[in-house]
């Protein structure tokens, strides 16, 4: 079931970088893991996944604004905040 | 004083404080002094705002003294894991990623809290995100068994545990996916419940894997277990999937001496140590003798539901994890340059190794050329381990098998070898595969290491379990049992 597991392009998915170390740790504990999802491969199964849902109906709220948090509340649990407003790195170079 | 108060039930310490023998301040001061004696050598707890706590005690007791008590929970500390916020208190989920972060807001089950007069005592160890069974997995501190403190208290509730057993606090809450609650509470020696899905709102849980996540009562002994579960649920709108007790009702306990038990085929065969074994029969031995009926019943993928549950939990955490991005709260790495740098780098320095291996391994079965062959057939999975428990379940009350194969290893036991440690959690997964109730109970030692027994029933069943629990806890000595420390 495991072929093609690619660790670099499965970090770069996920927004990890890893040492060389840790590539070759997670590649082989990450290949032994999912040599026991096997199991999965070989079992007869049923066709559909309707009857894996836990709660038989999910209960949709109505639309309608409620409380949050306020801009201090939010900046202040922020990285990096200015003038009410969280400051991130720069995502559009200058045009000019 | 009779009676240290650290060793005494919530209820009795509720009686006390009802009837004006006791306050809520002398209580929280007795368990401020226990903490600061044993805690460090138990490691249960992160943080605990010793002021702010006793601020809480002195509200407690004007609101007693003022005919304004809010019920069995008034004044009563209760401890809460550090993935469950709490207005003003850290919400650290035991990682770096979230080292300086302290909550906005109150999670609907603090809030319940406050309502009923409870004190929210400190902030509890935990393995990162909720992923482990040993509590290894924290980035703050390592906690230990109280029975044992060279050997773990399980997890990822380990500190919710450990706290209970060190009497430390009468009642914690800790939350479980896969059996966080039950497999530290019978590591441990105490009562943890996981609910029905759906049950208890997880509004202010920080996600792990959200089909699979409940928040739960953990006390050493039954009857605080349902003190704190009646206070814990009710529906929510902010949480989808909580519908509460209100809407379905819970079904009622009924005669415990009547119970139809099931005995699923060889679950205590395998991979079971002896002492566990044994235990796990007495207990069964004891329910025959008082009349409840024994059976054998057949749940015949059962072997597929470690495979399906790390599949599913793994896929879920990957996305929910994705939040983790060094922009609106959480670590943000020094070393950013563009935005995605930034993201990289952050969550790299932020999540520790089992996080980024599950998150690995989520991204993987969900990526393409393999979603169908990894995460849908877990689906199908899924539906099939769910169905045959609903059927087993149409048969019997309850299903009763060990909470955990074996008693808690030595720390740094399994710690190299991951699907070891995923392997604690055979018996407890398939509750939440299925969205049932389940929960630990104390039943015996082996040595000295305390053994537990996994009851699981039908959707909303909770009573029943309570009071199969409660019909041999009267029996036994295991309730109130804390390690001498």
């Amino acid at each position: 079931m495991a072929e093609g597991f690619d660790i670099d392009h499965l970090a770069k998915l996920a927004r990890l970088s890893l040492t060389a170390e840790e590539k070759a740790l997670y590649s082989s504990q990450l290949n032994q893991i999912l040599g026991h999802f096997q199991a999965l491969a070989d079992a007869d199964l049923p066709a559909t996944i309707d009857d894996a849902r836990v709660v038989d109906e999910a209960a949709l709220r109505s639309d309608e604004p409620g409380p949050v948090l306020g801009a201090e509340a939010v900046t202040r649990i922020a990285p990096a905040s200015r003038d009410g407003q969280i400051s991130v790195p720069r995502v559009v170079d200058d045009e000019s | 004083m009779a009676d240290a108060l650290h060793t005494l039930s919530a209820a009795e310490l509720g009686r006390r404080l009802a009837a004006g023998t006791l306050t809520s301040r002398a209580l929280c001061e007795a368990l401020i002094a226990r903490y600061q004696t044993v805690n460090d050598k138990v490691g249960a707890f992160t943080h605990l705002d010793q002021a702010d706590v006793l601020a809480q005690a002195d509200a407690s007791d004007a609101r007693r003294k003022a005919g304004q008590g809010r019920g069995p929970l008034e004044g009563i500390p209760v401890a809460i894991k550090d993935n469950i916020a709490v207005k003003g208190q850290p919400l650290t989920c035991s990682s770096k990623m979230l080292a300086s972060l302290v909550s906005p807001y109150d999670s609907h089950v603090a809030e319940r809290l406050r309502a009923a007069g409870a004190i929210l005592y400190g902030r509890l160890n935990m393995d990162e995100f909720a992923m482990g069974s040993s509590t290894e997995n924290s980035a703050i501190r390592k906690t230990f068994n109280p029975w044992d403190l060279a050997r773990i208290p399980g997890g990822s509730s380990g500190g919710s545990a450990a706290a209970l057993a060190a009497g430390l606090v009468p009642l914690s809450l800790g939350s479980d996916t896969g059996g966080s609650i039950r497999q530290p509470a019978s590591h441990c020696g105490v009562v943890g419940l996981k609910p029905t899905y759906g049950l208890i709102s997880r509004f202010g849980l920080v996600a792990f894997a959200s089909s699979l996540d409940q928040i739960g009562p953990m006390a050493r002994s039954i009857e605080d277990c349902e003190l704190l579960l009646n206070a814990l649920s009710s529906a929510d709108a902010r949480d989808m999937t909580c519908f509460g007790p209100s809407d379905r009702g819970l079904t009622p306990a009924g005669d415990a001496k009547k119970l139809r038990i099931g005995i699923p085929k060889g679950f205590l065969g395998k991979g079971v140590a002896p002492e566990v074994a044994a235990a796990v029969n007495a207990a069964v031995d004891f329910y025959r003798a008082q009349g409840c009926a024994i059976s054998e019943v057949e749940l015949p993928s059962a072997d597929l539901a470690v495979p399906t549950y790390y599949v599913v939990a793994t896929a879920e955490a990957s996305s929910n994890l994705g939040r983790y991005d060094g922009v609106r709260y959480g670590h943000r790495s020094a070393s950013a340059g563009t935005p995605v740098e930034m993201m990289t780098a952050s969550r790299s320095e932020g999540f520790g190794p089992e996080v980024k291996r599950r998150i690995l391994l989520g991204t993987f079965v969900l990526s393409a050329g393999y979603a169908d062959a990894y995460y849908v057939r877990a689906l199908r999975a899924r539906a099939k381990i769910r169905a045959e428990y609903l059927s087993a379940l149409a048969g019997v009350d309850v299903l009763l098998t060990p909470t955990v194969p074996t008693p808690a290893f030595k720390v740094g036991e399994k710690a190299s070898d991951p699907l070891q440690l995923y392997l604690e959690d055979i018996f407890t997964i398939p509750a939440n595969l299925a969205g049932l109730p389940a929960i630990s109970v104390p039943c015996g030692k082996s040595g000295h290491l305390p053994v537990g027994f996994h009851l699981v029933g039908a959707p909303l069943s909770e009573a029943k379990l309570l009071a199969a629990g409660r019909l041999f806890e009267a029996a036994h000595g295991f309730a109130h049992q804390q390690a001498a420390l």
